[in-house]
């Protein structure tokens, strides 16, 4: 029986984030290949319904990450996204999917190597907590 | 519904990609999704030929959606984007995945690594499909550009831009541009003085017709986008008029207190107005005013001359008694007079008093005076005469010395004619011995001869046609009011009957007087008192002063009335005399008669009335009148009106008489006043003189208000201070007093005095305190203290940051000692020492002004260090070395340098660490684990020891040495942050500002519009600083020449159908670009596509879905994420 490989689905910010990915890319800092990345101009613009899509299709874990409160293009993006985080958590709880799914991180486009390592941390956890309650959901007879 | 023909393309990047990404498989792959017509890989796609692939593909095979698999859409949407659009399509039918980055360089799994590079593609196809053509707009760009930072950077940069012809404004927080290469002795490796090549660029910079230089002005706020920036500046105040200042520094020579100058790195000091250096652009000055004072310096005010109380009071707080006695000798000619005999407006105005008590303001004065006298050192330098004119002044009292000491200071010849033996006028014989000792008032007299004037005793002046004739061109009438007034009461002519003026002036010459034992006093004035204490003094035991008012009503001194009455002088008040009683013409007794107070006089104070039947009498041996003084006309030339009190008539303005050219002034006009107000006429007349002689009108200084502190403010001086009593003077005792003529009244301590002076409430504020020494020396008259910071608003096209480093501060290392032991220093420090024009005139000195006979320059200080900085700050290998040949050169002292590596990477670097090293420098190879002084060997005392590891011997050393010059660090400055906010522009994570590309980008930043140069960006050298300089106005002379600026497609937009106008987009957008309006009759919303940054925000938290996000649609968003996750 294969080791369950848990799927991430990782939001992040172009400015921020998604440098700091391309960062642990030119740098070949390794880690897992479980996550695929979303690239979004800013971590504000995640709206709860791409996350309930995420889980919806099978993830079993979100990465929300963004830039860090005064580095924001958009100034104030991270104070947006904590707030639709907050209400993302709070659906999530009632569909009954553990708080340990939902990851929110910052991470400042030098931070290639921290990257790779919430990444992996994810994993792990993940992991731990197995496969998404939505999985077995999905595979469940009409 | 239009039919979707997608072309993917897989970049094999060489081996980046297809060394781990199995390409063709997913190539294949891909060639199986949902409306995807072609599925090619290839060797480099960003190339010319991988390029043509597509744009053939578009034509051949009608495809109307792309995707391109490659490295990160950070390196080549854009490029892809074009490609696209040149092969005929809109740019934005393009989607990029990311698979090296994000793929092939983080996974090293082949399987895993192919997987999910399908899973990427997967939903790049199917994002891709939800693709719509957006519109590219173009707005005009604004052509202005502004530069933040105004050292040789920011200055390169508005040079090369303005010399395109393009506006400039230049915006730098310091009073003058030139930042740290102004600061900058010599240049390595040509050791260049950095001044000389500076300074053509700095006044360049200052007077291009197309750079407008804001200097002491910083950026407040802002707004808006590339192409149209919105920016406020605030030019902060520098009280000193710009356009008439002309950088003479007079203002800093005068000004009473100081502060470190930044510009010496704090090891000399400046004034508060100042101008940080020589060569300063703008040469104006600048005053370094923080708060406002809790004072409003009313002593100043209430001074009939103006004495600038607060600059005297805080230079002797300070213990500096010679300058404090310098600025009260550039208002008063006779300080050592007044600082007795005044009657000190000034304390009773005094604001302090309203708090606890009024500062001892006289005696404070009377110190500094008696001081410099004491230490031999109040002595006049001749002035020149550098005027033609000779003036001759006709009395030598406190108005004619006045009026002397100004026009001898202006460089006009003087005379002062004196009628009597010896000058001085009430000052010599009116004022006993007891209260102005004749030393003091030579002292003070000698210093206006010292200074040029000519004093001529005993010569009276009575023809005014024959001092014309001498070859004067102006006098000045000053022969006071010197006789005294007659009763008019029967027996007043008896013998033993005195008159005060009279009476005084025998005892102060030293005539024997005879007297009795018993003496009365007629007067309530200062005559009248100093008449009745003078007699104590020559023994008569029972005095009475008989005054016809009451104690509130005495016009003499309170305090000297106070001190008579302690030398056992009786009062009676409310008593005229009628007639004096003698016997055989000896006075016997005067008969005098009560008063009492009835309606007010032509004085305005209530005249007393005779009450009838109540005389009395007093025995008494001698009576002195004393009830008032007038000028005496027979002193004076003819030919000149009076006034109806028998004063001279003069103008009230120019103090000129009905005679061309003959003014006058005291009490020979004013009837008789007080010693500071002669003095103040003395000075006006030689105001008025001089425009006189110049053929100018004479406009006096305006007087200022007394002010008190209202209620509030003396709650808030309460709470802000302590109360702190008055020191007391001491006095001698009454007993000890009557014995002879010895000053009651002694001087302050130095203490004392330092003490009294820091009460006052002026000196306690931090800057300048608004004395006016500065106003009242300027020439040019540009002080305004009134100037107020100012917001000016520019609107620009670009930015250029240049806002330079800050040095490390070492004494965060205190292994180091920096800030403990004094002979260690940074390198910064050391510029300043070896440059000729600094603090030590290019002297390399210890602080106790020894040379060094041995010097260490300690290598990365804060640098390549985990514990601060792991960078390396590029430039200190460098500057090492110049400081090693520096040391030599100027102090001929032994160096040695721990260094770790040698960093000599430019042009002409490596030849100068070899020339160096043949100068016989010490290399020691180590990093330097601390300095001190704790000597352990008798070569090591009074040494600093450097311990250190000498890696190439493998041991450690000490090495004794004087000085320690400690490279420090370059590091971001300290409000950086302040600043990447106010720009939206990023940081890195060692602090210095974040470039688009190390390599490929490194002056422009994330941000559009905003470019970056210099040492804002990372530690570097002035050859690389001035080359990014010049990369970042070829930015922005590329950007105007193109004159547009492409918006951003990817942003927000509104389905009116949808929307019923709720407002939380334009609640929640910080770049205020939606806005919910009326439109046909409904709310709705609408985007200003200028504004918009396409952040998302507002999609997020509209309800009802009619905002989204062009490009970022949910539906798209919608896609990719299910399509990644299908595979689950």
């Amino acid at each position: 029986m294969a080791e369950f490989e848990p799927q991430i689905i990782a939001f992040c910010c172009n400015w921020c984030t998604y440098a700091a990915a391309d960062l642990a890319g030119t740098s070949r800092v390794q880690y897992p290949a479980n996550v695929r990345i979303v690239r979004v101009m800013c971590s504000g613009m995640v709206n709860p319904i791409y996350v309930l899509k995420a889980f919806e299709g099978g993830a079993d874990g979100v990465l929300i990450a963004g830039c860090h409160l005064s580095d924001c293009h958009y100034i104030d993006g991270p104070t947006k996204c904590d707030a639709a985080v907050d209400k993302m958590r709070r659906m999530l709880h009632v569909l009954g999917i553990e708080d340990g799914r939902l990851r929110r991180e910052m991470v400042a486009a030098s931070e290639g190597v921290f990257f790779a390592k919430v990444i992996r941390e994810m994993v792990e956890e993940l992991k731990k907590l197995g496969p998404s309650p939505f999985k077995a959901k999905m595979e469940a007879p009409a | 519904m239009e039919e979707i023909r997608t072309g993917v393309y897989i970049c094999h990047c060489g081996l980046n990609i297809a060394g781990t990404v199995n390409v063709d498989e997913v190539a294949k792959y891909v060639g199986t999704l949902p409306d995807v017509v072609i599925s090619r890989n290839y060797r480099y796609m960003c190339s010319d030929p991988g390029q043509d692939l597509i744009k053939k593909d578009i034509k051949q095979l009608n495809l109307n959606r792309i995707v391109v698999a490659s490295c990160s859409p950070r390196m080549h949407e854009l490029t892809f984007r074009k490609t696209v659009e040149t092969g005929g399509l809109n740019p934005y039918l393009y989607e990029h995945a990311n698979i090296r980055e994000h793929c092939s360089w983080v996974h090293s799994d082949r399987k895993l690594a192919t997987n999910k590079a399908k899973d990427l593609l997967r939903a790049a196809v199917m994002r891709v499909r939800h693709h719509e053509p957006l519109v590219v707009r173009e707005v005009p760009l604004n052509p202005n550009v502004l530069i933040i930072g105004g050292g040789i950077a920011g200055m390169q940069a508005a040079l090369d831009i303005a010399n395109g012809h393009q506006q400039v404004y230049l915006v730098e927080r310091e009073p003058s541009i030139g930042g740290r290469m102004a600061q900058i002795d010599r240049t390595f490796p040509t050791l260049d003085c950095s001044e000389c090549i500076l300074t053509p660029k700095m006044s360049d910079t200052g007077h291009h017709p197309f750079i407008e230089l804001l200097a002491y002005s910083e950026v407040e706020e802002v707004s808006g986008s590339i192409g149209n920036f919105k920016v406020k500046v605030r030019k902060k105040a520098r009280y000193v008029d710009e356009i008439k200042c002309v950088g003479c520094g007079d203002c800093e020579e005068a000004c009473p207190r100081s502060a470190p100058s930044e510009y010496e790195m704090g090891m000399a000091t400046r004034g508060m107005a100042y101008i940080p250096f020589a060569q300063a652009i703008p040469n104006i000055a600048t005053i370094d005013k923080r708060e406002e004072r809790p004072c409003k310096a009313a002593c100043k005010e209430a001074c009939p001359i103006h004495m600038n109380v607060l600059g005297y009071a805080c230079l002797i707080k300070e213990g500096k008694f010679a300058e404090a006695y310098e600025v009260i000798r550039r208002t008063n000619p006779l300080p050592a007079v007044c600082g007795r005999v005044c009657y000190a407006p000034c304390q009773e105005a005094c604001n302090r008093g309203q708090f606890d008590e009024h500062i001892a303001i006289r005696e404070l004065k009377r110190f500094a005076a008696d001081h410099e006298i004491k230490l031999g050192k109040a002595k006049a330098v001749p002035v020149e005469k550098t005027k033609e004119e000779p003036v001759a002044i006709v009395g030598s009292g406190p108005a004619g010395l006045a009026c002397a000491y100004d026009l001898v200071k202006q460089g006009y010849p003087v005379t002062v004619f004196e009628a009597g033996p010896e000058a001085g006028g009430l000052l010599r014989w009116g004022i006993p011995e007891y209260r102005l000792p004749k030393e003091m008032l030579n002292n003070d007299i000698s210093y206006i001869q010292d200074m040029g004037a000519e004093l001529k005793t005993n010569t009276p002046v009575k023809d005014l046609a024959e001092v014309f004739d001498q070859g004067y061109k102006a006098v000045f009438l000053a022969t006071g009011a010197g006789m005294s007034q007659r009763m008019g009461i029967p027996g007043e002519n008896s013998q033993g009957v005195f008159h005060s003026l009279d009476f005084l002036k025998q005892v102060n010459y030293g005539v024997e007087i005879k007297v009795g034992s018993k003496l009365a006093v007629i007067g309530g004035g200062n005559a009248a008192v100093d008449a009745a204490r003078v007699a104590r003094r020559l023994g008569v035991e029972d005095i009475t002063i008989v005054y016809r008012r009451s104690r509130e009503e005495m016009p003499a001194m309170p305090s000297e009335v106070e001190e008579m009455e302690h030398e056992g002088v009786k009062i009676q008040f409310l008593a005229a005399p009628v007639r004096v009683l003698s016997d055989k013409q000896c006075v016997t007794g005067i008969e005098c008669i009560r008063m009492e107070m009835g309606e007010p006089d032509a004085s305005g104070r209530r005249r007393p009335v005779p009450v009838k039947g109540s005389e009395f009498t007093i025995e008494v041996d001698n009576v002195i009148m004393a009830i008032g003084q007038s000028v005496d006309k027979d002193m004076l030339p003819d030919g000149l009106t009076y006034t109806d009190w028998g004063t001279l008539s003069v103008d009230p303005i120019t103090l000129e008489t009905n005679v061309d050219g003959v003014f006058a002034g005291g009490d020979v006009v004013s009837g008789p006043a007080d010693v500071i107000a002669a003095i103040a006429a003395g000075k006006r007349a030689a105001c008025s003189i001089d425009a006189y002689l110049k053929g100018e009108q004479f406009v006096p200084e305006e007087d200022g208000k007394v002010e008190k502190l209202s209620e509030e403010e003396v709650a808030s001086v309460k709470e802000r201070y302590a109360s702190q009593e008055r020191v007391g003077i001491s006095k001698l005792e009454p007993q000890k007093r009557v014995g002879g003529f010895e000053e009651v009244e002694q001087t302050y301590s130095p203490e004392e005095a330092r003490e009294e002076a820091g009460r006052c409430l002026a000196s306690l504020i931090e800057g300048c305190f608004e004395c006016g020494e500065c106003k009242r020396i300027c020439e040019a008259r540009a002080v305004d203290f009134a100037q107020t910071d100012q917001t000016i608003e520019l609107e620009v096209g670009t930015i250029i940051v240049a806002t330079g480093y800050d040095q490390f501060d070492p004494s965060v290392i205190p292994q180091y000692g920096y800030g403990r032991l004094e002979n260690v220093i940074t390198g910064l420090e050391f510029e300043r020492l070896s440059c000729a024009a600094g603090p030590t005139e290019g002297k390399i000195l210890l602080k106790d002004g020894r040379q060094p006979e041995s010097v260490a320059l300690v290598h990365c200080v804060g640098s390549r260090d985990k514990n601060y900085h792991e960078y390396c700050s590029r430039v200190c290998c460098m500057y090492a070395l110049k400081y090693a040949h520096l040391a030599k050169e100027l102090a001929d002292a032994d160096v040695y340098q721990f260094y770790i590596d040698m960093r000599c990477f430019g042009e002409g670097y490596e030849e100068f660490y070899q020339r160096c090293s043949e100068e016989g420098v010490n290399f020691i190879r180590g990093k330097v684990a601390k300095v001190t002084d704790e000597a352990i060997t008798d070569e090591e005392k009074g040494k600093l020891i450097v311990v250190s590891e000498d890696t190439l011997l493998g041991k450690m050393v000490r090495v004794p040495v004087d000085m320690v010059v400690l490279c420090s660090a370059l590091e971001a400055r300290s409000d950086a942050d302040n600043v990447a906010r106010l720009l939206s522009i990023n940081r890195r994570a060692d602090g210095f500002f974040l470039e688009r590309h190390v390599k490929l980008d490194p002056v422009a930043t994330p941000t559009e519009g905003i470019f970056i140069c210099g040492c804002c960006e990372a530690p570097r050298d002035i050859p690389d600083t001035v080359a990014q300089a010049e990369a970042t106005a070829g930015k922005a002379l590329s950007l105007i020449s193109k004159g547009t600026v492409t918006l951003e497609a990817a942003i927000s937009t509104v389905d009116e159908s949808i929307c019923h106008g709720c407002g939380r987009c334009e609640e929640i957008c910080i770049f205020s670009a939606p806005k919910v309006a009326d439109k046909d009759g409904k709310l709705v919303s609408s985007i200003n596509e200028a504004l918009c940054k396409g952040c998302g925000s507002c999609a997020v938290v509209c309800p009802t879905g009619a905002v989204s996000i062009r490009h970022f649609t949910q539906d798209e968003i919608l896609a990719q994420v299910s399509a990644l996750t299908e595979a689950q």
